[in-house]
């Protein structure tokens, strides 16, 4: 009973609604019993063989029937989705007493870090990772994007729950998901728990990343990262068809198949379609990132539409730039000379650009002169059509 | 690859040394083309013939760099594309050919434009070249290169004027 009291102070410490869950575990609290009624009313919840894809798509729906069908009873249930943050308040709870283990600390006892799955996150999907965490059919499908948000009301409530996870799980799918994976994420969350070091520390680490709410994070983050594999291939089932997700999540740490894996993070939407979508702007704002070390000035600009503004003035003035330097050079008529010079000086300022001219022979002129009667031999060529350099593009691409 | 490390680089395969060259030796053609301009130190009298020069100039830098680049890039092909067809306008059917495939293109990117619904990005695909038919991410892509691109010709040009 001495890890639960920890957990129980963890709870406190981390949560403010703690439901200040009894050592013993799921049995004391009302929660849940409930939560074990709603796991019978669901069916066969627990069964890892069930089928569960069907269920990963819809997400929140069998959380929020089942928050309907089973009042856990208000207060509690508030209680719990205090901690939560957002979204769905008490199909986490729900969960989350169901899952006991949850997250919770990461000091605490190893025991629970078998339970902390990652019920929370009901929404997406990927209940390979509640599956994993769990080990227990109990609040499988957790897909990491619903999950941040579920995960605090689930470490709360789970913590004590831990033994008592089988009976709760809120979803079939969750289930069978866990069951079939739980082997692997569990694994993974014991080498996270003792790595953590206590709550605090935890916490600490762990705020760094998101709002920094509490231990829940940290928990949360681990298990996010062990699980992200697991959290792809659920993330990436509902973008295909959940065929691949189970292999995926089944296949563990070593999961980085041809996907490419997004992790959802806490409070994001989890079906396909956002998380493509999210994937595309974390494309689009590493390449705007790329393009502001190359504008000057732009380091302190912050905003895709500002950003983009100065982007296109920048390439506006380039090629104003160009524009005015050719209209010089067709003023000023160069003559044969002044180009083979040119062409020592700037390629021997290729180097080093700010040199000055009497440099200009003592500059390689070995790998210049080469150039230069080919230069010669080109220039004097007869072909006066701008067309050629097409043909020199082709004859050029080789060297490409 | 060496068009993006070019500049540092005195290598001849480097991008900068390319498009110099392509650009003198289209320089030098040009020179000695006008029949106005035969001997060398002649300023160009008219302002037609300057605008003309002025003209060919221009392209003969866009082409020089866009040969140099080659046709890895999207904007380079869009532009050497632009260049070509608008050296065949003459010939006219080639022209009007690929205008009509720009065209199609154009209208099938449209929708993935208005996916991005932002106009600043829309902005964009007009400066750089093959803008119209890129997707939002290839085309921060390109206007990448393209700008690291105009920021050598740009010192190329100065370099060569300044001589």
């Amino acid at each position: 009973m001495g890890s639960h009291d920890n957990e129980d102070m963890g709870f406190q410490h981390r949560n403010e609604g703690t439901l200040n869950c009894p050592s013993s575990g799921m049995s004391t609290n009302p929660l849940p019993e409930k939560v074990s009624r709603m796991a019978m009313s669901s069916g066969s919840i627990f069964k890892p063989s069930n089928a569960p894809d069907p269920f990963f798509g819809s997400g929140w729906d069998p959380l929020v029937s089942l928050s309907q069908s089973d009042n856990f009873g208000g207060s509690s249930v508030a209680s719990q989705s205090e901690f939560t943050n957002p979204p769905y308040p008490i199909a986490m709870e729900t969960q989350g007493m169901s899952s006991t283990s949850h997250l919770v600390q990461y000091p605490s006892d190893s025991s629970y870090v078998e339970m902390v799955p990652k019920l929370p996150c009901f929404g997406s999907g990927s209940f390979s990772e509640m599956v994993g965490s769990f080990g227990l059919p109990e609040c499988a499908g957790i897909s990491n994007p619903g999950c941040v948000a579920n995960y605090n009301p689930n470490r709360d409530g789970g913590i004590d729950r831990t033994s008592t996870m089988g009976t709760q799980s809120l979803d079939d799918r969750q289930v069978s998901e866990e069951g079939a994976l739980g082997s692997s994420p569990n694994g993974r969350r014991r080498k996270r728990v003792p790595e953590s070091s206590p709550n605090k520390n935890a916490e600490g680490e762990l705020n760094k990343d998101m709002s920094g709410e509490s231990s829940d994070y940290l928990k949360e983050q681990d298990e996010k990262k062990t699980k992200l594999e697991e959290n792809t291939a659920a993330n990436l089932r509902g973008k295909q068809a959940g065929k691949q997700t189970k292999e995926n999540s089944q296949s563990g740490d070593a999961a980085k198949d041809s996907y490419i894996h997004v992790r959802a993070r806490r409070g994001q939407a989890t079906n396909s379609h956002s998380l493509a979508e999210r994937v595309r702007r974390e494309k689009i704002s590493e390449r705007m990132r790329l393009l502001q070390e190359l504008v000057p000035g732009c380091n302190k600009i912050t905003g895709k539409a500002v950003m983009l503004d100065e982007i296109i003035n920048y390439v506006q003035s380039l090629q104003q730039q160009v524009e005015f330097l050719s209209m010089k050079l067709a003023t000023v008529n160069p003559e044969v000379n002044i180009d083979i010079e040119r062409i020592l000086s700037k390629d021997g300022n290729l180097q080093n650009m700010p040199i000055t001219a009497p440099q200009f022979p003592s500059l390689p002129q070995t790998v210049l002169d080469n150039e230069l009667q080919g230069l010669f031999h080109m220039g004097f060529d007869s072909s006066s059509n701008i067309d050629s350099l097409g043909q020199n593009a082709s004859r050029l691409k080789p060297e490409q | 690859m060496n068009s993006q490390h070019s500049s540092s680089r005195p290598n001849s395969s480097s991008l900068k040394s390319r498009f110099t060259l392509g650009f003198l030796r289209a320089l030098k053609r040009l020179n000695r083309q006008p029949s106005s301009s035969s001997s060398p130190p002649q300023t160009v009298s008219s302002p037609r013939e300057m605008c003309r020069r002025y003209l060919r100039i221009r392209i003969a830098a866009d082409a020089s760099m866009a040969s140099a680049v080659g046709s890895r890039r999207a904007w380079s092909r869009a532009l050497l594309l632009k260049i070509r067809s608008r050296q065949s306008r003459s010939s006219n059917s080639s022209a009007r050919r690929v205008s009509m495939k720009k065209k199609c293109l154009g209208e099938k990117i449209k929708k993935k434009k208005k996916l991005k619904c932002c106009k600043e990005i829309n902005k964009l695909r007009k400066f750089v070249p093959g803008g119209e038919a890129m997707d939002a991410c290839s085309l921060l892509d390109e206007a990448a290169h393209y700008i690291r691109c105009l920021n050598t010709q740009v010192k190329v040009m100065t370099r060569i004027a300044d001589n």
